[in-house]
């Protein structure tokens, strides 16, 4: 699927790909409509580069609400105009964000969605601010991207507070109901962006939210080995452990941390790039076992978010990552937009995202909307824990899918 | 002469081309400057000095920081900060350079040795909450204020590197033919022979090295303003100590043209195999690292030394 | 907090056995042809990637698949040195180092290319298999690293020492005219350098499968940590490199448990710098001279 998703989908295209979308009705044959119009909608993730398969797990989500919109009839209120979506590949790098961007603008994109990470945000965000071209952040989480008075940048996701506070927050209730109350919290983060963003905000709402941390501990996330800093951390006596890390750097603290006996009621990951990841679990069973994670998720309730998973199965062979729910829902966000903008206008376009109020949709939470900064009001990481091997949802309550299991023993002294 | 030509004619073009040029061809061309920029602070030092540093982002990440800070804290003009932060880099660079070259690192172990410093200045920065840590920091970059080193668009951004670039290699240009470039070539050449001819290796070299680290820090503040935002592996980490030694060698260490002829040719090789291997994550740098390879093997003096060998010419390039 | 203290000792030193194999190797490299290895760790990768899907397609233990990767490694790395750096030798150093590099760029993104950058594991029964030694954890695995990897060095250094082939390696990276005066074959000799360090690298990129992850970028933390042991055991020096690993090691792990922050790292680039400038020749001497 790689390299089609690169290019930029022609007509014939949608039509193939109607079949998979579900969807087979068609307002016209391909001459008939000359005139439809066409919205065209840019993406600048990292497509090549160490992110890569990341990127394209969005890219597919992105892919698969397109080919959802167009096969519906595109946008009704521009008369059925197809949304073209142009590629970008930032390889994760800051000039390449940049450039693209600046390319895509130039050929004349309504809207552009992007790009994973933070750094390469920072840079986009005043190339896009520039040239008053709306700009939706996929996965990217630093809080400080919307700062500074931008109208121009929206972010759909939660924010790493939102992540580190309410994910906090739904353990601390969790343990109050269980009996086993959360006073000592340690937080062991990656010494990058998102670890330290993460842990800082931990540190901050202790006192608010009426938690000790006894122990953060940043590390290199390259580092083969964790066992000092794990006994650091045992050391302080935590209640809870929580990691914000990537995928490998977590593994090993995760197996560490049990081997340890490092006497807490829960492991938490927040925004943990591999305890709700279905690989991950699936490669180590035993392991993963109740670990939690507060993460980005769909709703698993709703009828929609199932029919998109299955789509998704049917067309990608694999299960939908949480990266491409995000993509296929900021899609729907800026289709949302583009039908009360009945316009193509960057101006027009802004101004609808910014009055977006859209329940329709598959995240864990409630109507989407935008405050001044940009930020989604009610965006709300869901608490999922490692269940018959894998990731359910605990929480929040309207959203469960299953009882959590707490405080798990295995990881008690 | 037709080098003359060549240069007066490509002059022309750098200045005048721009602001006919789109968007991303302009951003490319700040991208070539600014390697070019670094590649001929680097040059001092490694390719005339012949003291090959590995760690040049130290003095790149001590400009940006210092100047980013003093704008944030103190609302110092960048223009001055960055002055502020040449000064911090040439001492840092002279202390690191005094231990290096009195303890006697030569060649590879002073390499590493740079490569550690900077490694150092970067592990620092990621836990050090007062310069931002992995938060790093933003330059406020919104509207015009040029007394600042702020700019609306990106046509004043390169034409300010136009100048750095200019402005560094006349004074590799002015260095090359000063006593100081005899006697640092000298060094170069062979350390021991040139102390017994009465040259002191040590203040040379860490006259090159004062010069070097100052130039150097000078880009850091210059990718700050423009890219609005620092952080510790963007400023100290490898990529910039790596990319800025690359053009030079390329293009020529020890000569005047070579960084930025070097320049030239890399970055658009890069950006032309990552365009025709799109879809296939990392070809373009396997692609990138076969060239290089081939380069460095089939022209070991550089481009520079490449063409000057096609002429009968007077004396070996650098 | 001494149980923290004993701890951080144990683990270190585990660790440090590792790092000692594949500092062993980049020594090896650097003493027989003065060249700074960059790729050192990107070899390393390959060998764990090479494990990896020996144990993924055919079931092969990674312990076991040494016996595999060890020799094809080998010949790997004197095919690399053929062909890129023996034509390269009479070169400057920097550029012989420049083409390391670019040898290091490609490795790593050729593996990004055929396997793409997501992280790969792979268990085996005795992935999680710990014991305590009083309130100390060691964990199997990596207890088995650091012991394989210490057998590998001393059969290398007793290959080194007591065989003919040893000697003439040794000889040469001592002194290389003589060598050649006496009939050594002095190319094959650098060829087999190179592919003995490659070999060791490789392996001990298998011995850590069990516990650490794959990925194209795996290899670039074991080849900073290379550097810092192969000059405090003293370039060119193979046992040094065996107790230059140790050392590191415990000075890292000792960094990481009372250091606040992420500082370990400092801890060894501190001990790095140091090193290069008060005793370059290393803790333990060089061979050969600097």
């Amino acid at each position: 699927m790689s390299d089609s998703t690169l290019k930029p989908i022609d007509r014939r295209r949608f039509l193939e790909t109607m079949g998979a979308a579900g969807a087979v009705t068609l307002a016209a044959p391909a001459f008939g409509r000359a005139q439809v119009r066409e919205v065209k909608v840019g993406y600048i993730l990292p497509v090549t580069g160490p992110l890569a398969f990341e990127a394209q797990l969005a890219l597919n989500g992105i892919q698969q609400a397109v080919d959802e919109i167009n096969g519906a009839g595109g946008i009704k209120s521009l008369g059925g105009a197809r949304i073209t979506l142009l590629p970008g590949d930032t390889q994760n790098k800051v000039e390449l964000g940049n450039s693209e961007a600046a390319r895509l603008i130039d050929q004349g994109v309504t809207a552009i969605i992007g790009p994973f990470s933070s750094l390469v945000a920072f840079s986009v965000r005043q190339v896009t601010e520039k040239n008053k071209t709306p700009f939706l952040l996929l996965a990217t989480v630093a809080d400080n991207v919307l700062e500074g008075g931008l109208r121009y940048t929206f972010r759909m996701q939660p924010n790493a507070r939102a992540m580190a506070t309410l994910t906090v927050g739904n353990m601390i209730e969790m343990a109050k109901a269980a009996g086993t109350p959360i006073k000592r919290v340690a937080i062991m983060h990656e010494d990058g962006n998102f670890g330290t963003t993460m842990g800082n905000h931990v540190e901050a709402f202790a006192g608010k939210m009426g938690y000790e941390l006894v122990q953060r501990v940043p590390y290199n996330l390259r580092s083969p080995d964790f066992t000092a800093e794990l006994s650091k951390v045992k050391a302080a006596r935590p209640d809870l452990l929580l990691i914000s890390g990537y995928y490998g750097d977590s593994k090993i603290i995760a197996e560490t941390a049990g081997k340890l006996r490092i006497g807490v009621h829960a492991l938490v990951g927040l925004a943990n790039a591999a305890y709700s990841n279905p690989r991950f679990i699936a490669e180590n069973r035993e392991l993963t076992d109740h670990l939690f994670d507060g993460n980005y998720w769909h709703n698993p309730q709703s009828p929609r978010a199932r029919a998109v998973f299955e789509a998704y199965q049917k067309r990608f062979s694999s299960v939908m990552s949480n990266h491409g729910v995000q993509g296929y829902q900021v899609t729907f966000v800026l289709k949302d937009a583009l039908e009360r903008a009945a316009s193509t206008d960057r101006e027009k376009v802004r101004d609808a995202i910014s009055k977006t109020n859209l329940t329709d949709h598959i995240l864990t939470q409630d109507a989407i909307r935008f405050d001044e900064a940009g930020e989604n009001v009610n965006a709300t990481p869901a608490l999922l824990q490692v269940q018959g091997a894998k990731p359910v949802v605990v929480g929040p309550a309207r959203f469960v899918e299953a009882k959590p299991v707490f405080p798990v023993p295995k990881w008690k002294g | 002469m037709a080098g003359r030509l060549a240069i007066a004619v490509g002059l022309a073009g750098l200045v005048a081309g721009p602001p006919l040029l789109p968007k991303y061809v302009l951003e490319v061309l700040i991208s070539i400057l600014f390697f070019a920029y670094l590649g001929a602070s680097w040059n001092i030092l490694g390719g005339y000095g012949g003291q090959f540093s590995f760690g040049h982002a130290a003095f790149f990440g001590i400009g940006a920081y210092t100047s980013t800070l003093l704008f944030l804290q103190l609302g110092v003009s960048p223009w001055l900060g960055m002055l502020a932060g040449g000064g911090l880099a040439a001492a840092f660079g002279l202390f690191a350079g005094y231990l290096s070259f009195r303890y006697g690192l030569r060649g590879p172990y002073f390499s590493l040795v740079t490569l550690a410093f900077a490694e150092m200045l970067r592990v620092v920065a990621v836990n050090w909450k007062a310069v931002g840590s992995s938060l790093g920091l933003v330059v406020p970059r919104r509207g015009s204020a040029p007394l600042h080193f702020v700019f609306a668009g990106k046509l004043p951004y390169y034409y300010v590197i136009l100048g750095m670039v200019l402005g560094a290699l006349a004074i590799c240009r002015a260095i090359e033919r000063s006593r100081m470039g005899y006697a640092l070539v000298a060094v170069r050449e062979n350390e021991d022979a040139a102390e017994a001819a009465g040259v002191n290796a040590l203040a040379t070299k860490l006259s090159a090295m004062a010069a070097s680290s100052f130039l150097t820090a000078l880009g850091g503040t210059f990718y700050a303003q423009y890219f609005a935002y620092i952080d510790p592996s963007l400023t100290f980490g490898p990529a910039i100590s790596i990319g800025g030694l690359l053009p030079a060698i390329v293009g020529g260490a020890g000569t005047v043209i070579g960084p930025l002829l070097g320049s030239f040719v890399l970055t658009p090789v890069s950006e032309l195999t990552r365009a025709a291997l799109r879809g296939r994550a990392g070809a373009d740098i396997m692609l990138y690292g076969l060239i290089l390879i081939l380069v460095i093997s089939f022209l070991p003096n550089g481009l520079v030394g490449w063409l000057r060998g096609r002429r009968p010419a007077a004396g070996r390039a650098a | 907090m001494t149980w923290l203290f004993f701890q951080a000792v144990v683990s270190g030193l585990l660790l440090g056995g590792v790092y000692g194999l594949v500092a062993s190797g980049l020594s090896l490299i650097f003493g027989v042809l003065r060249i700074i290895n960059f790729a050192h760790g990107a070899v390393m990768m390959l060998g764990m990637y090479a494990s990896y899907w020996l144990f993924v397609l055919l079931g092969v233990d990674p312990y076991l698949s040494i016996l595999l990767t060890g020799p094809l490694f080998f010949g790997i790395g004197v095919l690399i040195q053929r062909l890129v750096i023996e034509p390269n030798r009479a070169a400057a150093e920097h550029n012989q180092l420049l083409i390391t590099l670019g040898l290091a760029l490609f490795f790593e993104n050729l593996a990004l290319v055929l396997w793409q950058g997501d992280f790969r594991t792979l268990r085996v029964s005795y992935s999680g298999a710990s014991f305590m030694l009083g309130d100390v954890l060691v964990e199997v695995p990596r207890l088995i690293a650091a012991g394989g990897a210490l057998l590998i060095a001393l059969a290398l250094w007793a290959f080194l020492r007591w065989t003919d082939a040893g000697k003439a390696i040794r000889a040469l990276s001592e002194e290389q005219e003589g060598a050649r005066l006496v009939g050594i074959d002095v190319a094959r000799m650098r060829g087999a350098a190179f592919g003995i360090g490659s070999a060791c690298v490789a392996v001990a990129g298998a011995l850590v499968t069990p516990f650490f992850y794959i990925a194209p970028d795996v290899g670039e933390s074991f080849n900073i940590m290379a550097f810092v042991v192969v000059v405090l055991g003293g370039m060119g020096n193979f046992l040094g490199a065996l107790l230059g690993g140790f050392i590191v090691g415990l000075a890292e792990s000792l960094g990481a448990a009372f250091l606040p922050g992420s500082l370990k790292q400092l801890v060894v680039f501190a001990l790095f710098v140091i090193v290069l400038l008060l005793r370059p020749q290393g803790l333990f001497g060089a061979r050969g001279g600097r």
